[in-house]
């Protein structure tokens, strides 16, 4: 599996990030990475715990992280899951985690699979 | 060359991780995973940061609190901000600009942008910083010319008359009024705003070369003779002669610019003035106004050998040449502004600060600079000033202190403040419970008391105090001086003074004052001590009810004989044990003699009852000594009776025992009052 493969797997826009980042071994060296970040598992203690703030900290981390990668999928559903708890609506954020845990389940299957061809 | 070293804060590592790679070619990052971290990190080091890349949402501080922090510690006066974020509603952006973020990058980052904007940014600072010590160059000039300024007025004022510092202060002020309104009505002598200020300094100047002339002379009440008008003619040359002597500062813009003023401030625009009778504008300038403002307040001023003239008055008195001749330029700004002058006198003699015009110029210079007209010496001085006094201060062991009752404000030096536990600043003292709880009671009443009592001549006071350090109440000399104003009459503003720690030498001044007046065997009080303890009672509660006991061992002298002397300080000590169990703790119980015990109790109905369970506590048998006592009370019947009074009649009670066969009490009444008694109680 390509790169470029990996992100359309994912959901996202390859040829965006290229252009923001200029390299592909810059891109693949933080796509890897997103492995690493905690910040998902975060956000389900969080809202298992009913910690508002944390889970909204968390929510925004995994956005931003999007963001930067051009992880358009899961970028969506976790902007609209941050503004559902920047307001504190913890119902709207449990209605809305399905979609975020489908998207990154998504996201990390296809990065993983993308890992495995490489090494 | 070095590279610029930039803090990168933001919570996810990934994004910290994409903005170095992005920056590390041409920069030294160093990151930050969150505000409290980023804090500590400024804390440390902030000098060494040209930017701080700052992420609003994150754990334990956020973006916003960093900026705050920031602010207040003023880093963000030279560190610029630029906010990475996420967030795009416009009230975040908004703030973060409020709160002093130079830029905004917003996700997803794009590596020429990010480059562009921190390279931007970070140039913008640097030239601003060269701006500011630009700036903050002249204004540490501007401050060494008044400091030489005031070296040598204060030198000279020293032989001034009162009168004159009022003159000088108007000249000053007319001197700047002419000088403005001229560069606005011509540009002929194109003064720059630098020059201005020299003249309007020099100004105060013009008449040092008075200070060589007989004071008889100066304050002659009535006309001069022509002998004593050419000695004060005088002045002008002798005033620039000794500038020009001025061994070191000769050259100074400042001095030169006394020195024309000095020189040649009485010449007119026709000549016919003096030293030199220069003509014109061959006067320069900084004269010709000085000479016009010099005739301006001499006219409206008192002096001894005339009275003030109304302001229109004099007006018309110069523009109509009665006081010589001026350069018509000048006429013309008097004339066209006369109200305008009228009114900034005025003004200065209500605020009572003249040179507050000067204070305007000077914060003008600094620009907007927030360091309030100081320049970075000043405060690099005053910073040193303050280690060096907070050095000695801690050297010296003692808690500092000031307070100004302006600001209701108590400032502790560092040290000492450590040493309570307490802040270095504390606002309004008074009321606070930190304060009140540290250093008990009394302490207003005795500061308020010590206060009243000082004065201008006597403002230093000290008092002993006892206060909590630390979880210890300890013994402090507080010493203290008032600071009186210069006022008439002088008000408090008030005080600094320090505590010193003298528990130590107070505690065993105190345990040698106790053993003074204490019976070492026994521990009960001695004779001096009981008879001050009793009068110190009867004099702070005149109205309660008091009774004496005198008693004496029956034979002790046999029992010292027969036992020996260590079971006759048994005896003794028995004795003292059952005495101070029989009464209560608040009566007094002494030893005043070899044998011989005292108590003094208070009592509410009858003294008989207590007396009798007294007397059969203390007889009982010793070892196989059968101790009993023989006892005189005297009940203090009367108000104003005194110890010795009481003493002599409870002696006589016991007498009376002694003589009705011993080891009994008796009560005084009348028919004991002519016993003799030998005592020798005075």
């Amino acid at each position: 599996m390509t790169l470029q493969e990996c992100y359309i797997a994912l959901g996202g826009d390859y040829d965006d990030v290229l252009g923001r980042l200029r390299s592909e071994r810059l891109v693949q060296k933080f796509v890897l990475k997103f492995l690493d970040d905690g910040s998902f598992g975060l956000l389900l203690r969080s809202l298992e715990e009913n910690n508002t703030a944390e889970a909204f900290r968390a929510a925004h981390t995994i956005k931003g992280m999007c963001q930067n990668l051009a992880f358009t999928k899961l970028g969506n559903s976790s902007s609209a899951l941050t503004e559902a708890l920047r307001g504190g609506d913890m119902e709207k954020g449990n209605a809305l985690l399905p979609q975020v845990k489908e998207d990154y389940d998504c996201t990390v299957s296809a990065i993983t699979q993308f890992k495995a061809g490489i090494i | 060359m070095q590279k610029e070293k930039i803090l990168i804060v933001d919570d996810s590592e990934m994004n910290r991780s994409i903005l170095a790679d992005m920056l590390n070619d041409e920069y030294e990052t160093m990151e930050a995973e969150n505000g409290a971290e980023a804090i500590a990190i400024l804390q440390k080091q902030s000098s060494v940061f040209s930017l701080v890349l700052l992420d609003i949402v994150m754990p334990e501080k956020d973006g916003f609190e960093v900026l705050k922090v920031m602010n207040k510690s003023r880093w963000i006066e030279d560190i610029p901000v630029i906010m990475v974020s996420a967030e795009t509603a416009p009230s975040q952006i908004e703030r973060a600009y409020e709160l002093g973020a130079t830029d905004f990058i917003i996700r997803p980052f794009d590596s020429s942008i990010v480059h562009r904007r921190v390279n931007n940014t970070i140039l913008l600072y640097a030239k601003q910083k060269k701006l500011v010590s630009i700036v903050a160059d002249q204004v540490y000039e501007k401050e060494q010319n008044s400091s030489l300024m005031v070296d040598i007025l204060s030198h000279i004022v020293e032989f001034r008359n009162g009168e004159s510092g009022l003159h000088i202060q108007h000249v000053k002020t007319i001197t700047d009024f002419f000088l403005h309104r001229l560069s606005k009505k011509t540009n002929r002598y194109a003064l720059t705003d630098n020059e201005i200020s020299l003249i309007i300094m020099a100004s105060a100047l013009h008449d040092i070369g008075k200070i060589a002339i007989d004071e008889k002379i100066l304050n002659k009440p009535g006309r001069l003779t022509d002998e004593e008008f050419a000695v004060m003619k005088k002045h002008s040359v002798i005033g620039a002669q000794m500038l020009e002597d001025l061994p070191v500062h000769k050259n100074n813009p400042l001095v030169k610019t006394a020195y024309e003023i000095c020189r040649w401030h009485h010449e007119r625009y026709d000549g016919k003035g003096y030293p030199d009778g220069l003509k014109g504008d061959d006067i320069p300038i900084s004269a010709q106004i000085v000479a016009l403002a010099d005739v301006y307040d001499a006219l409206t001023s008192e002096r001894v050998y005339k009275k003030a003239i109304p302001h229109d008055k004099a007006v018309e008195m110069i523009l109509s040449g009665q006081c010589g001749c001026f350069n018509p330029v000048l006429l013309e700004c008097l004339s066209e502004n006369k109200d305008i002058l009228r009114k900034a006198l005025a003004e200065q003699s209500n605020l009572g600060t003249p040179t507050r015009r000067e204070i305007r110029n000077y914060a003008d210079a600094v620009l907007h600079s927030k360091s309030g007209g100081v320049s970075e010496r000043t405060l690099r001085l005053l910073d040193y000033e303050r280690m060096k006094n907070n050095f000695y201060a801690a050297m010296s062991e003692e808690i500092q202190f000031e307070y100004s009752s302006a600001t209701d404000m108590l400032k502790i030096s560092p040290w000492g403040a450590n040493k309570l536990g307490l802040p270095e600043n504390i606002m309004t003292p008074e009321q606070n419970t930190n304060l009140q709880i540290l250093l008990g009671d009394g302490w207003k009443d005795i500061l308020h008391k010590r206060l009243g009592e000082s004065s201008v001549e006597c403002p230093e006071f000290s008092f002993e105090h006892k206060f909590m350090c630390r979880g210890e109440m300890r013994w402090y000399n507080v010493i203290i001086r008032a600071i009186w104003t210069d006022s008439i009459p002088p008000k408090l503003s008030g005080l600094i003074g320090k505590a010193v720690d003298i528990h130590d030498t107070q505690t065993k001044f105190m345990e040698l004052q106790e053993k003074a007046i204490r019976d070492p065997l026994t521990g009960l009080l001695n004779r001096a001590g009981a008879r001050e303890q009793i009068e110190r009672r009867i004099l702070n509660y005149p109205e309660h009810k008091y009774a004496l006991a005198c008693f004496d061992v029956d034979l002790f002298k046999n029992a010292n004989d027969v036992y020996g002397h260590l079971f006759g300080d048994k005896v003794l000590l028995h004795i003292a044990q059952k005495m101070t169990r029989s009464v209560r703790t608040s009566d007094i119980c002494a030893r005043i003699g070899g044998d011989e015990f005292l108590i003094f109790l208070e009592y509410d109905t009858d003294i008989n009852p207590i007396v009798g369970r007294i007397f059969k506590q203390l007889c009982g048998n010793v070892d196989s000594f059968a101790l009993t006592v023989s006892m005189g009370v005297c009940e203090m019947s009367r108000a104003g009776e005194t110890y010795k009074e009481i003493f002599h009649k409870a002696d006589q009670a016991l007498y009376f025992s002694k003589n009705s066969g011993r080891a009994q009490f008796h009560i005084y009444d009348d028919s004991m009052k002519d016993i003799l008694v030998n005592t020798d109680e005075t």
